[in-house]
């Protein structure tokens, strides 16, 4: 006989799945609200630094976290999407299992999709200057 | 393939003539007024959103007609703008989500085995408020007050100084009465497809319409708040000389268009998702084979609706914001084909390993597809700033919206309405006839939008009332007022088609089609409770399942019948495990009356009566605390019984 996983267990596989599936689209989304504002409303004001910081570095800030926070959704969603193809080919019918598998296929696709539009954001602060109009 | 049938005959005709009593509503004035089944709403939000499309569309064959010829005087200027202006307005907001509520509120229930949807007395008000908020809307037209600056109404033109009268504010109001419909709605939705799913229909067996029209409603209630913050402080501004949008005041005029385009832009997809999912509902039908590719659609409508949030800049690329701002929203604008891309081969694989049934609704699906094709390819074009600069404010924009809406939403819709007629009317629609409506309304659609194009790019600028002659611009001008009128009669003889079935097609049996999916194993029209039996879901195509269709027959169980009152199951969000039974809401008053004293709210605040406005704010808090007021029960339910 054997014993299902403990109450915490669950927890943290279940935030780790949903990590797997929406943390791509919550790091584009913070990459989004952080590096267009911060662009135009520096630039509006006239100001080509954020305090200290050079505003191209802020920016670019602003690219490459949310960048490898989706690259360890897509590592998540991948490891989700094997370890359920181990468990169907073994013949297990559970709904659950067969549930979260599809919802690994759709965070591995997601989280390329949300990487490849952060990537291109990050080239084009590598081609602009911050303010040029 | 149909193996599950509307008959149970597990279920005994006791438990049959306990149902129908439970939930049968009295054909009366009464009934009529208080109805709160989800089928009843769902069709009264078809006609009237097909009400107010043919006033929109009318308006259109007015504008056409102005524009057949250069220096035409068949309206005025101030006519033009707010015929144009009501065009858009209506077709956004009073016909295409509606309309896309409507299928969703008939078919919703129906796909995922429940009785109803989950709040039934709040889908009726939401029915009401649209309703009145359309005719308000509509109304201030023969005043010569219709709402005059465009569908999306840009700062500063809005401002009282520029647009004195009250048809800004008709928009402003009526825009937020409406929204109150379009959230609760939402809500609705979402928490139906969340908790009322059948026991076994876990997220990967849940139709593909039914994820997209969940998706659409998390879209609504993100994107609405936007318009709605847009429109109260244009009326602030308007009426009480606030400064949101003015400049010398401190305020931005460009904040007009942040917010309008943060939900503008999701709008579009608010309006097409839910027509892609009928695409999916459809093609299983005629093609005899489930939709490819199910996991990459649902990542498709998931993605769409995620990145459509993202674009909204693009609609502001010749405002003059920095480049590098405009870079990260033309690089989603760009991504956000992708998926759209995947839907679109994922059909195409479909119809190319299935076997093809050449009815009506599947010739509107191939319309669609091209349609949309073209629409798309010319919305990647607008991702690039520099194309856009160069063609903003063209009749090109013109041509783009309307080939990805007609194509995108009308098209999917038509298929639609042919495809669930016999479902919603127990009637058959006529096959000849059909075909000429979809052969009339394509080729009118092509021949009307297709030449904008072309003057679009010889420079003809959209929201003129007239024009001078100019190469290229008169002929092609009158070759998209009389492919107009013919996409006109196409849509003329939809509505024939209609009438006619209903007053004279021949009975349409359950599933006339062999489809998939859970509403064609009920009658044709559903009885009032839905299912006998709700089903154990076992598959991604139940109706086609024969272990699906054995649950409501010799495997039903009393605890899926459900006879002994108004009920229907709760299940668990994501598995769909069988949590409880739940009492659904009788019929009521309350959601018109709700409804009702609204309007007057916002009849009274446009009209200045704010007397009038604070007794209607008294009306709505009482009725909302007699709505809310906790219903009397026995002891022994609530537990304190000796």
């Amino acid at each position: 006989m054997t014993t299902g996983p403990g109450p915490h267990t669950r927890l943290a596989g279940g935030l780790l799945l949903w990590y797997g599936v929406l943390g791509g689209a919550v790091a584009w989304a913070a990459h989004l609200l952080v590096a267009w504002p911060l662009d135009e409303l520096t630039c509006a004001a006239g100001r080509e630094r954020v305090a200290a910081v050079p505003l191209w570095l802020a920016v670019w800030l602003a690219v490459v976290i949310p960048g490898l926070v989706t690259v360890g959704s897509l590592l998540v969603a991948t490891l989700v999407w094997r370890r359920t193809a181990r468990a169907s080919s073994a013949g297990a019918e559970d709904r659950a299992v067969d549930r979260s598998r599809m919802l690994a296929v759709v965070g591995v696709w997601a989280n390329l999709l949300f990487l490849t539009i952060i990537v291109l954001g990050g080239v084009a602060v590598l081609v602009f200057p911050p303010c040029q109009g | 393939m149909s193996t599950t049938t509307s008959t149970a005959p597990a279920v005994g005709r006791d438990d049959l003539a306990r149902l129908a009593e439970h939930w049968a509503e009295p054909r009366s004035l009464r009934s009529w007024f208080t109805t709160v089944d989800h089928k009843r709403i769902g069709r009264r939000y078809l006609v009237t959103a097909a009400f107010f499309f043919v006033l929109a569309g009318l308006s259109a064959l007015v504008m056409r007609t102005q524009l057949a010829r250069p220096e035409s005087g068949v309206v005025s200027p101030q006519e033009y703008n707010q015929l144009f202006t009501m065009h858009g307005t209506a077709m956004i907001f009073l016909f295409a989500t509606p309309m896309l509520f409507g299928f969703g509120n008939f078919l919703v229930p129906l796909m995922i085995g429940s009785r109803d949807m989950a709040f039934p007395r709040l889908n009726a008000f939401g029915y009401w408020v649209f309703l009145f908020a359309g005719l308000f809307m509509w109304a201030s037209l023969p005043f010569g007050a219709a709402p005059n600056n465009g569908w999306f109404a840009y700062a500063p033109l809005n401002q009282v100084q520029h647009n004195p009268g009250l048809h800004m504010d008709v928009y402003a109001l009526g825009l937020l009465f409406l929204g109150i419909s379009t959230t609760s709605g939402a809500i609705n939705f979402i928490v139906t497809a969340l908790k009322l799913r059948a026991p076994g229909m876990s997220l990967n067996r849940v139709p593909l319409f039914v994820w997209a029209i969940v998706a659409t409603a998390f879209m609504v209630i993100f994107a609405l708040p936007a318009l709605n913050a847009d429109n109260a402080m244009l009326f602030f501004d308007r009426r009480f000389g606030t400064h949101f949008f003015d400049p010398s005041g401190g305020g931005n005029v460009l904040l007009w268009q942040h917010l309008f385009w943060i939900f503008g832009h999701p709008d579009v997809y608010i309006i097409v998702l839910p027509a892609l999912g009928i695409v999916s509902a459809v093609l299983p039908a005629f093609t005899r084979r489930g939709v490819v590719a199910y996991s990459l659609i649902v990542l498709s409508i998931v993605a769409i609706a995620i990145i459509s949030f993202g674009v909204w800049v693009h609609h502001m690329f010749a405002t003059g914001l920095p480049q590098l701002s405009y870079s990260f929203f033309s690089a989603a604008s760009t991504v956000i084909t992708i998926p759209s891309g995947i839907q679109i081969f994922a059909w195409l694989a479909t119809m190319l390993l299935g076997r093809l049934v050449s009815r009506v609704p599947l010739l509107f699906v191939i319309g669609f597809i091209v349609t949309f094709v073209l629409g798309g390819f010319t919305g990647a074009m607008f991702a690039l700033t520099a194309f856009d600069q160069q063609v903003t404010d063209s009749y090109f924009v013109v041509a783009h919206f309307h080939y990805v809406l007609i194509g995108g939403a009308v098209f999917p819709m038509l298929a639609g309405i042919y495809y669930w007629l016999p479902k919603i009317t127990g009637r058959m629609y006529h096959e000849g006839l059909g075909r000429w409506a979809f052969w009339l309304a394509f080729t009118g659609m092509h021949v009307t939008f297709f030449p904008m194009h072309l003057t679009g790019l010889f420079g003809m600028p959209r929201r003129v009332y007239t024009y001078r002659s100019e190469p290229g611009w008169d002929g092609w001008n009158l070759v998209s007022t009389v492919g107009s009128y013919l996409l006109a009669l196409g849509l003329l003889l939809v509505l024939v088609g209609v009438v006619h079935a209903v007053r004279r097609g021949r009975p349409a049996p359950a599933d006339p089609w062999e489809g998939d999916s859970l509403e064609w194993s009920t009658a044709s029209p559903p009885e009032p409770y839905n299912f006998p039996v709700i089903p154990r879901v076992r598959s991604l195509h139940p109706t086609w399942d024969a272990r699906t269709a054995e649950s409501t027959t010799t495997g039903a169980t009393a605890d899926r019948v459900l006879s002994d009152g108004r009920r229907t199951l709760f299940t668990s969000e994501l598995d769909a495990r069988t949590e409880r039974a739940v009492a659904m809401p009788e019929p009521s008053y309350k959601p018109l009356v709700l409804a009702g004293a609204l309007l007057v709210f916002f009849t009274a605040m446009l009209l200045a009566a704010y007397p009038i406005a604070v007794v209607a704010v008294l009306v709505v808090a009482a009725t909302i605390a007699a709505w809310l007021w906790p219903p009397r029960r026995p002891d022994e339910e609530l537990g304190v019984a000796s």
